[in-house]
Formats: C-alpha cells, structure tokens, sequence
C-alpha cells in the first residue's frame, strides 16, 4: 500500500488569526476556500494552503490515501468520491513541487 | 488549494547579531549601524520570541556574523529551536575546524563574499590583502564539513561586465548558488555611489546578460533579487511576490535589536527586544506603504508596474526620500 510522507525540508506554519477567521466562517457556513490558512515553503517555492489543503497536508504522516480520506470525510460535508479525486489531485500537485512523496 | 495570504510573520529574518567587521569594504552599507550589541542571555529570548511566531530561518550577518564571540551558542540555540540558521561571512574566519564547528552549531548554508574573481581586484575593493584567498578557501573547508555554499556579489562598478567570468569561478569553487546583489546606495555605498553605481544603461545590459547566464547555467542556481527584472520579462511565476520581498516575507534586525524593513531601509519600526514581532509586522504603518506601494512619475504608465512594483524601495528612499518613486536603476 502506498503511504505518503512529508518532505522533511518543507518549512511550513498554521497562520493562528487566518485559521480562527476560517473557522468563524465555517460555523456561519461560509464559503473559505479562497483563504489561506497555511505556509508552506522549500527549495524558493511558497505555497500558501486553504483549510482543506492545510488539513490533508498535516495528514500526510506516512498514512495511505485510505487513511486520509477516512480521516477528513466525517470534517467536510462532501461524497466520498469527490473527496478522494480532490484530495489526489492536491496529492499529485504537492508531489510534483517536490512537497511530498509516496513510498511502498 | 492554493491562495493568497497575509503573512502574520516573516518567513525569514536577517540578522545583524553584531557589526564589528574585520574588512573595510567601500560598498558596506552597515558601517554607519549602531554597534549596541543586545547582551547574549537576551538575545537568546529573542530568538525564543522569533521562534514562536512562526518565522521559518534567521540568516546571521553584520558585521561579520564570526567576530562575535557566542555565534555557535546562539546559532545552536536558534537550531535547537527549530529555525533553519545560515549567515553571511567574509570567509576570513572559517578554517577546517571553524567549518566543522558552524556545521556543529546548526548552520546548513554559508554565503561568503566575493566581489571578484581576480584576487587583487577583491582584496583592493574589500581592503584587505589576503582576502580573497581566505574566502576562497573557506568555501573549500565549508563545502567540506557538509555545508552548503553560496557565493554572494555585490554588482558594481568592478564586476558588471565579468558575469561570465564569475559564472566560472563559482563553478571551480562548486558553489551550490551564485548571488548576484544589486548595489544598494546605503551606508557607504551611498558615500562612494558615484564611483561604484551603474548608470540605468549598465544595469540593463547586465541583467540581460544574466539572465542569459542563468538560463543557460545548469546546476548552478544564479539569484538575482531584483524586482526591476520585470523589465526584461524576468518576474513572473517564479516570483515568491511582487516587487520586493522586504516587509512582505523577510525583516531585518540590527545588532540593538531594532527592527527594519530591511538592512537598507534605515527606518527603525520596532525593536525586537521590547515589541512584539506579530504585531509590528501586521500594524507597522512602514511596512504596509511598502506591501501598498503607489504608482508615482513614469511607473504610473509602465505595463510592468503590477510585477515590478517601482523596483526596489530601499534605493527609491535613499535617492528620492520616496519609497513610492521609480527605482533609480530602472531603465524605462
Ligand atoms: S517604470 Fe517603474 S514599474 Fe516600470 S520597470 Fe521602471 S521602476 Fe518598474
């Protein structure tokens, strides 16, 4: 089963005040996908991640895909099935910048 | 998942610990700095206070960062608290032993100085006989204990035409970077400006043929930090921000802790010993017109304006007392 690892090299943060304001928006249930709740930075590049992207990021632990998805589905009110294609594609991209890796 | 962000802390501090220096460099802009040193159990609560606000790396400099007698102590405590220590050196210091003893202390990269691949060239402009050698060599013990080199130039007057020369000697000494530093008229570069600056004319061909460099260099990463790059199609993705980074990702802390937006900009807009880093970073008024920055003279029509941002506000202030003016280096 494939697992997936953070880079070590990745200096990253929560941003505390971006994160507190997402959250107020979430409980009047609005929309925070446009709001960055995270830094993420290696090798010159910057990422700045939204709550969902911060949330799959600090799962990337050495758990699998599977563990990933279970781990989010009861947070986020969407189908399984849409999750788990989002969640690859951020996957692929954070892959492809170096961010993190897959193992066996 | 991507967005933009305010920055609730830098990323990245530059650190002026000390400013005693060794050297006698005709382009230093730090000569004139305070030489209040904070006392060392302090500046070790600072780094605490650093640490905990989320900034990611402290690049030590001056001065020069080794005449200060507890830089491994406060570089391991720096680690030790989960921040990424390098710095800047003249490379005078830093034998075998020295090396090994940074590596111990924490440090993964070294940038040491070299204005020229001609050794008496160097050691005329840096004031010192011997110099470039000593440089050269501490890149050769650096790389040997495991840490990672950069080489950092200062572009001026007695380099701008020897890119490609330069571009070879970081390749003979395997630097993993070569910084190309645009001069900046601060300190006593702002004194020997007209004997060191290029005009407008000089710096575009410069940048072109370094652009040109680093295209065309594999393997050697050659960093140029100048938002006038625009210019020449230069700054677009790979771009951490527009304009300058300054006040947006990185500050600068002199030796009595006072806090400015960088090492060129003599604008003191706290102090790190008494103030809160969060909150002179979000509030200082400073440090939002340098992030809000207005188009004023000929940037107000210029198409590059949204990447370029008028260049880089510390020259725009030294020259002009206006960080919104054009940068005086800009060619346009
Ligand atoms: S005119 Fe202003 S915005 Fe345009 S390139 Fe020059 S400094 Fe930059």
């Amino acid at each position: 089963m494939q697992t997936i690892h953070r880079n070590p090299n990745v200096m990253w943060r929560e941003e505390a005040d971006a994160l507190a304001r997402v959250q107020e928006a979430l409980d009047r249930g609005d929309e925070v996908e446009e709001t960055g709740t995270s830094v993420l930075f290696s090798g010159g590049v910057m990422l700045s991640l939204n709550f969902l992207g911060t949330e799959i990021w600090k799962l990337c632990d050495g758990r699998t895909m599977d563990g990933i998805v279970a781990e989010l589905l009861p947070q986020f009110d969407v189908e399984e099935a849409v999750l788990r294609e989002d969640v690859q594609a951020f996957l692929d991209e954070l892959a492809a910048k170096g961010f993190i890796t897959y193992a066996e | 998942m991507q967005n933009e962000i305010v920055l609730e802390a830098p990323l990245t501090i530059n650190w002026a610990i000390n400013n005693s220096c060794n050297f006698a460099c005709r382009h230093c802009y730090s000569r004139t700095d305070t030489h209040e040193e904070i006392p060392r159990d302090v500046l070790l609560a600072c780094l605490e206070k650093v640490a905990k606000a989320g900034v990611f790396s402290v690049n030590f400099g001056g001065g020069e960062p080794l005449l200060h007698s507890g830089l491994l102590e406060i570089a391991r405590h720096a680690s030790g608290l989960g921040l990424r220590v390098s710095m800047n050196s003249n490379g005078w210091l830093i034998d075998r032993e020295t090396a090994r003893a940074l590596r111990d202390a924490g440090f993964t990269k070294v940038g040491i100085s070299i204005d020229s691949h001609i050794s008496e060239i160097h050691d005329q402009f840096r004031g010192v006989a011997g110099s470039h050698g000593r440089a050269v060599a501490a890149l050769g013990h650096l790389a040997e204990a495991g840490i990672t080199t950069s080489i950092s130039t200062v572009i001026c007057r007695i380099n701008h035409t020897a890119i490609d020369d330069l571009v070879i000697f970081a390749r003979e000494q395997r630097a993993g970077q070569l910084n190309f530093h645009n001069f900046k008229c601060s300190g006593l570069g702002l004194s020997h400006k007209d004997e060191l600056d290029l005009t407008p004319g000089e710096w575009q061909e410069f940048y072109r043929r370094a652009l040109a460099a680093k295209e065309r260099e594999k393997g050697l990463d050659i960093s140029l930090d100048d938002p006038i790059i625009a210019l020449l199609g230069a700054r677009d993705a790979g771009s951490l921000v527009k304009g300058s980074v300054c006040g947006k990702l990185s500050l600068n802390i002199k030796a009595n802790g006072d806090m400015t937006p960088c090492g060129f900009i003599p604008i003191v807009i706290g102090n790190i010993v008494r103030d809160d880093l969060k909150q002179v970073w979000r509030d200082s008024p400073v440090l939002e017109k340098m992030r809000n920055k207005k188009a004023t003279g000929k940037c107000s029509g210029c198409s590059k304006y949204e990447d370029c941002l008028g260049g880089c506000s510390a020259r725009a202030l030294a020259l002009t007392g206006d960080l919104n003016s054009p940068d005086p280096h800009c060619w346009a």
